[in-house]
């Protein structure tokens, strides 16, 4: 009945039907037009930049020839940050159920670490996991347990992906526990009333749905992730950041490297923006059907 | 209706906070029975519904349902034990039907019996099948509910709810959040439902429905039961004053 009513009119010859095509044309034209000037706006602030270096005497060449060594760390940058998101969006899947559960435990838990880990800078993280740590461990193994104590000392890659994990985790605890309490209190009560455990309702209700909403800000902690991994460094990660320095250093070339470097890292956030975008499209499709 | 009741409500207190929405309700469904209960906004009758299978807990009294005993204020893995297995034998239809929107229509309704009862995929599937053709929206299965009219998936939830194959289906204002041109339908499923013998409990505005479909009607106003017998004597002749002005404003066309 309702389909008979949207489809009537479209059926009909409109005698206003060009006036229609010349306005939505009209429009496109417009869109295009503007995205021409931004697009010139771009370039002009590019051509700008390139001139200024050129004439403090920045060395086009030396970046040319060094751009491969950024390459091979680009490697390690997405290699690390890959993993820790992944670990990171493990931690953030419990702590958020944690801290939405009536059990004080996992309350009091979640909460403790979500705090703690927000309420200090991450280099600091860094340095307490990768300095600190072994010194728990030499400890322990001077008390007589050398295979415990061991496991405190950590090398430098599996130090920053711990690092990075536990400090995007808190974060994202945060954003999974919006993910999760933005499923109307209807969807969990028909799940109960149905004999769901809180288990069940959680697996098979909420976290489905929460998980759409949840994905398009994890890409944006991923693409954040990439930039914070330069941090790092700190501890000779051979990853984009910390190559950059070696050869700034050596060369005393610094404006070079570190450019050189920032192009690196835009480049992965546009990749990954796009990425992303292609992703969220496909979610969209899959559930209208 | 000497026989054992299939639903008693005993001495049922409910407080939100200092608000006290249900005072002293004592309340008993036989089964097969076709209850109704009405009354206003706010006089509890939702609430009352809701305690029978625990969305709300109860402050005070007793729920027995099918014997099973269930008092109020206790905890515990008894406790939840007992209410796990009300749940399963009631059933429980939403005024904003709550369907799963990320599941198909035919997932949503065997979802109860793979999930809850884990049953066999293709059993399950075959017992969702029968409960959306009792609803006559089998020619839907593949759907998802965003593409269902409102009183679509009000009969799909239906569905859903008889898939446990419950002992009593509890309706909760299950056409007060669809188009008035949609509430026939809805109505249609329930009054199918009442001739085949189902026991239902119903919270509606719909008089009409109440009028021709219960066996029994049950007037509540201020958290409180106040009137209840045969429709005829309840829409005929009612006692209380309340109940009298209920059904005067439903007759000059307000009551909705």
């Amino acid at each position: 009945m309702t389909t008979e009513h949207l489809e009537g009119p479209a059926s009909v010859e409109d005698p206003h039907q060009a006036m229609g095509e010349s306005l939505v044309a009209l429009q496109q034209r417009k869109r295009v037009i503007q995205g021409l000037k931004v697009t010139g706006v771009w370039i002009g602030l590019i051509a700008v930049v390139t001139a200024g270096m050129l004439m403090l005497h920045i060395s086009p060449s030396y970046m040319l020839e060094h751009y491969d060594v950024i390459l091979q760390g680009a490697g390690t940058t997405i290699y690390v940050s890959l993993v820790s998101i992944a670990i990171a969006t493990i931690l953030a899947l419990f702590g958020s159920i944690s801290r939405l559960s009536s059990n004080p435990i996992a309350q009091g838990i979640s909460g403790f670490y979500v705090s703690l880990v927000r309420g200090t800078p991450l280099l600091i993280q860094i340095y307490v996991i990768y300095l600190g740590l072994p010194q728990i461990g030499e400890q322990l193994t001077g008390l007589g347990f050398p295979a415990i104590g061991k496991l405190f000392i950590l090398d430098a890659v599996p130090a920053g992906i711990l690092a990075l994990s536990l400090n995007y985790g808190a974060y994202m605890t945060e954003i999974f526990r919006a993910g999760l309490q933005s499923i109307s209190y209807g969807q969990r009560e028909a799940a109960i009333a149905l004999g769901m455990t809180p288990w069940q309702v959680m697996r098979r209700v909420i976290l489905p749905q929460a998980i759409r909403i949840i994905i398009p800000d994890v890409g944006n902690q991923f693409i954040a992730m990439q930039k914070d991994s330069a941090l790092v460094s700190v501890m000779g990660v051979w990853e984009i950041t910390f190559i950059a320095n070696r050869y700034a250093r050596r060369d005393s070339k610094y404006m070079e490297m570190f450019l050189v470097a920032a192009a690196a890292y835009w480049i992965l956030t546009i990749l990954s923006s796009w990425l992303q975008g292609r992703l969220e499209k496909r979610m969209a499709q899959a559930y209208e059907r | 209706m000497s026989a054992e009741p299939l639903i008693r409500v005993a001495g049922l207190h409910k407080w939100f906070g200092m608000l006290h929405v249900l005072s002293e309700i004592s309340l008993e469904v036989q089964a097969r029975e076709v209850v109704c209960i009405i009354g206003r906004s706010g006089s509890g009758k939702s609430t009352l519904l809701r305690c029978i299978n625990f969305l709300e807990e109860p402050s005070a009294g007793k729920i027995m349902v099918d014997n099973l005993v269930v008092e109020a204020g206790n905890r515990g893995r008894e406790h939840r034990k007992l209410v796990h297995e009300i749940r399963l034998k009631t059933g429980m239809v939403f005024q904003e039907f709550n369907l799963f929107p990320h599941m198909s229509v035919l997932e949503n309704v065997a979802e109860g019996p793979i999930t809850v009862k884990k049953m066999d995929r293709s059993k399950a599937v075959k017992i969702a099948e029968m409960n959306l053709d009792r609803v006559g929206l089998l020619f839907k299965r593949n759907e998802y509910p965003n593409r269902l009219s409102g009183g679509q998936k009000q009969r799909v939830a239906i569905a859903r709810a008889l898939a446990m194959e419950p002992q009593v289906m509890l309706f909760d204002e299950p056409t007060s959040a669809l188009d008035p041109e949609l509430i026939g339908e809805v109505l249609n499923v329930m009054k199918k439902l009442a001739q085949e013998g189902t026991t239902m409990l119903v919270v509606t505005h719909e008089m009409g429905f109440a009028r021709e479909v219960a066996d029994r009607v049950v007037v509540m106003a201020e958290g409180e039961i106040i009137e209840q017998g045969a429709p005829d004597s309840v829409f005929n002749a009612p006692h209380d004053p309340r109940t009298q002005a209920l059904i005067e404003r439903y007759r000059s066309g307000g009551a909705k």
